[in-house]
């Protein structure tokens, strides 16, 4: 009962509010807040923890002058078009549960009254977020979630920078096709014969499951048999029989989908089996996670996974060696596809109230829905972000792109990442073909 | 062909490291009719055992097998003396339930201790080599050498139960508790000594099995339900049947392989596309219902 009247008397203050916010907004300068919803406690604490830190390097820059950085919002400290006000970043803590991500945007649109919400990371939560901010009208941009799904329910106050996992697939069947027309770096042309068939070994929840699909999709849009494609239960403790059975349609490529138990496990299986493969490829998730690096070490040479981020980017794009500078000054580690893409997350955000000149939901939408931000602003090694609307992907961004990364042994002996998709962004040539074990 | 043969190896040689699994559950309910739910948590705790004798020492975690042993067999000793004894002089059922309660006990309290996430070998001296023994099968050397071992633990199980005077007179104790009791043999011991050297093989089982199988404190379940199957197949209470029921189980479980065996080498399309790899369980159960309806005292099984 009490429960209710307290929903009632905020639904008035929320009205009475919404009277008085639209004409005050305009002189209210000196602030414009940015409700962030992140997983800071629980099993995604340590993302969570890289997540937040892009998003307040990213406000930091907006809100102060740094000559050295050659991104438009630090040239002048806090949005110009709406006098100079600073960006107020308000954290929340969704713990991974989508639920409490829901209360937790409404809290921040009915009591903080922000003007925008960036978020949330897990798929899940960013659904039921999103949900929330669609009811209310308060735009929201995603940085970070990669479910196909998030841009297909046709909301309107839903924006989504990151590319999602249906192009992360679709590069690596664009880095099949380049190694056949000689486009790799390091890799003369392969012939159409060497890479004809597929199979694929994903874990069998929604984001496995989904991936296998796309996978088999995809592999007929561009002409490739998929002789095997299996599904296993996450988190398997052996996975000898999976592994064989791969090995007996003998593919030319083999694909997965696994979190970072699964991956590990998958890749000390196929060691143990002696697997002989061209290509050997993760669909991020475990097969890009420090510890699938630091367990396996120098056995890994050669697989590839799917990424956004990756150190190398520095070398490639003196923006984003500005940028990590300062992140490591912050923090002791180098940007990560987690911090990089909230960072952007949150500088799409400043670009859109430059542009709008106003913190009115409407302006918002309007600016974000014809926004064009280039490449070169970005940390991130995209074309841009411009986003799909109307379409069937509204809110999408349809300029971002995936990376693809080859653990190779470096010059220090260690194993790292090295990138060979894009093509022209590759930081090594490619080793072809996984010499096998 | 390497197919079939590869799928053949693999079937016996984790047929073998299931015998051992198996053996304890035989012997205890052999001598003393009582199932014992908890098995694959006594697994689950000398995989632990193994995990972090090697952890800890730096040995390899073959050499850990004493450790895992010893646990394995105080374990038994301590649930008999402290827990079984008291359960046996009530009914059936509360026997069923009392041993069902002691693995939801264990399984928690290894969920207390450790945590639940997985855990697993990444180094020691045979994890992640394998032998090439020709014809396109390639076998693990860990999972060789848990066979070898299983084996030999076997032998020497068998050696105590048919050479010696313990095991005659566990044998005696089994068959008429009574009638032992009268001839002098102390048949409290000879339980707690079922109960022990159950625990100490199904641990032993578990430290091989650790060279290749990673360890959550649910792990047992799974195992429980495959040792289930394979002293259905064997017969209750036969230790030379627990040994071949698990080969035939090890073959089924490799199922998916023969599978994929017969879809290659005849060709056939739609065989291609079934993921036979999610059911590789379905199988065994299938079978453990087959043999209760069909045979309930299983290949071997001298016991009613």
């Amino acid at each position: 009962m009490r429960k209710k009247i307290n929903f009632g008397f905020s639904m008035v203050i929320l009205i009475v509010a919404a009277a008085l916010i639209f004409p005050c907004h305009a002189m209210a300068a000196g602030e414009i807040k940015i409700g962030v919803i992140y997983p800071l406690t629980g099993g995604a604490a340590a993302a969570g923890r890289e997540l937040k830190a892009g998003a307040e390097l990213a406000a930091e820059i907006a809100n102060s002058v740094m000559p050295d950085i050659d991104m438009t919002m630090a040239k002048k400290a806090g949005i110009q078009s709406l006098g100079g006000a600073r960006i107020k970043l308000i954290f929340k803590d969704h713990e991974g549960n989508p639920t409490l991500g829901a209360d937790l945007a409404k809290k921040l649109i009915l009591d903080d009254k922000v003007d925008g919400i960036l978020g949330c990371y897990f798929s899940s939560v960013t659904k039921t977020v999103s949900a929330v901010a669609e009811q209310y009208g308060i735009p929201m941009i995603n940085g970070s979630s990669t479910s196909p799904g998030l841009t297909e329910r046709g909301l309107k106050w839903f924006w989504r920078t990151t590319p999602h996992d249906k192009w992360f697939t679709k590069d690596l069947f664009e880095l099949l096709k380049g190694l056949k027309e000689g486009k790799v770096k390091g890799v003369p042309a392969v012939p159409a014969g060497d890479l004809k068939s597929i199979a694929s070994a994903c874990e069998k929840t929604e984001w496995g499951s989904h991936v296998s699909g796309l996978i088999k999709d995809l592999a007929r849009e561009y002409g490739y048999t998929v002789k095997k494609s299996l599904l296993y239960a996450a988190k398997s403790a052996d996975l000898s029989s999976e592994v064989r059975s791969l090995k007996a349609a003998r593919p030319d490529i083999m694909l997965f989908a696994s979190y970072t138990s699964d991956a590990i496990l998958m890749a000390k299986t196929m060691k143990a089996q002696k697997i002989t493969a061209k290509i050997i490829w993760g669909q991020d998730a475990g097969f890009e996670k420090p510890e699938f690096r630091k367990t396996l070490g120098k056995d890994i040479e050669g697989i590839l996974t799917r990424t956004v981020f990756l150190p190398k980017v520095v070398d490639l794009k003196p923006l984003a060696g500005q940028v990590n500078k300062l992140y490591k000054a912050k923090t002791g580690n180098d940007l990560g596809g987690a911090s990089a893409r909230a960072f952007t997350g949150l500088q799409t955000w400043v670009h859109i109230l430059e542009k709008a000149g106003s913190t009115k939901p409407e302006d918002i939408q309007k600016v974000a829905n014809a926004i064009e931000i280039p490449g070169k602003e970005l940390v991130v090694p995209w074309a841009g972000i411009k986003f799909a609307n109307p379409g069937n992907e509204m809110g999408q961004n349809i300029l971002g792109s995936g990376l693809i990364g080859q653990y190779q042994v470096g010059p220090d002996g260690k194993i790292g990442l090295e990138i060979v998709y894009p093509f022209d962004v590759a930081s090594a040539n490619m080793i072809y073909p996984f010499k096998g074990y | 062909m390497e197919i079939l043969l590869s799928s053949l190896a693999a079937g016996l040689l984790i047929g073998m490291a299931l015998a051992l699994v198996a053996l304890g559950l035989t012997i205890i309910f052999g001598v003393m009719d009582i199932v014992n739910f908890a098995h694959g948590e006594f697994l689950m705790i000398g995989m632990y055992t193994g995990l972090f004798t090697a952890q800890a020492t730096g040995l390899d975690p073959l050499f850990t097998l004493p450790v895992a042993a010893l646990v394995g067999f105080l374990l038994g000793g301590v649930c008999y003396y402290g827990f079984i004894r008291f359960l046996i002089r009530g009914p059936m059922v509360a026997q069923l339930l009392g041993t069902f309660g002691l693995m939801l006990f264990l399984r928690n309290l290894a969920l207390l201790i450790f945590g639940s996430e997985d855990r697993a070998l990444h180094h020691g001296l045979l994890v992640g080599r394998s032998i090439d023994v020709g014809m396109g099968v390639i076998i693990p050397a860990t999972k060789l050498a848990a066979a070898v071992l299983a084996i030999f633990s076997f032998w020497a199980v068998w050696m105590l139960m048919n050479r010696t005077h313990v095991g005659k007179a566990l044998t005696a104790t089994a068959l008429n508790p009574q009638g032992a009791r009268y001839m002098g043999i102390p048949t409290e011991k000879m339980n707690a000594l079922a109960w022990g050297i159950g625990g100490a093989t199904v641990t032993i089982a578990g430290a091989l099995l650790v060279n290749f199988w990673s360890v959550n404190p649910f792990v047992g379940l799974l195992f429980t339900m495959i040792a289930f199957t394979i002293v259905a197949l064997g017969g209750f209470g036969s230790v030379r049947g627990a040994f071949f029921a698990a080969l035939v189980v090890g073959l089924i479980m490799e199922f998916p392989g023969f599978w994929d065996f017969f879809s290659y080498t005849f060709d056939i399309q739609w065989m291609y596309d079934i993921p036979m790899t999610s059911f590789k369980y379905t199988w065994v159960y299938l079978a453990y219902f087959i043999i209760m309806v069909a045979r309930p005292r299983g290949l071997f099984g001298w016991k009613h």
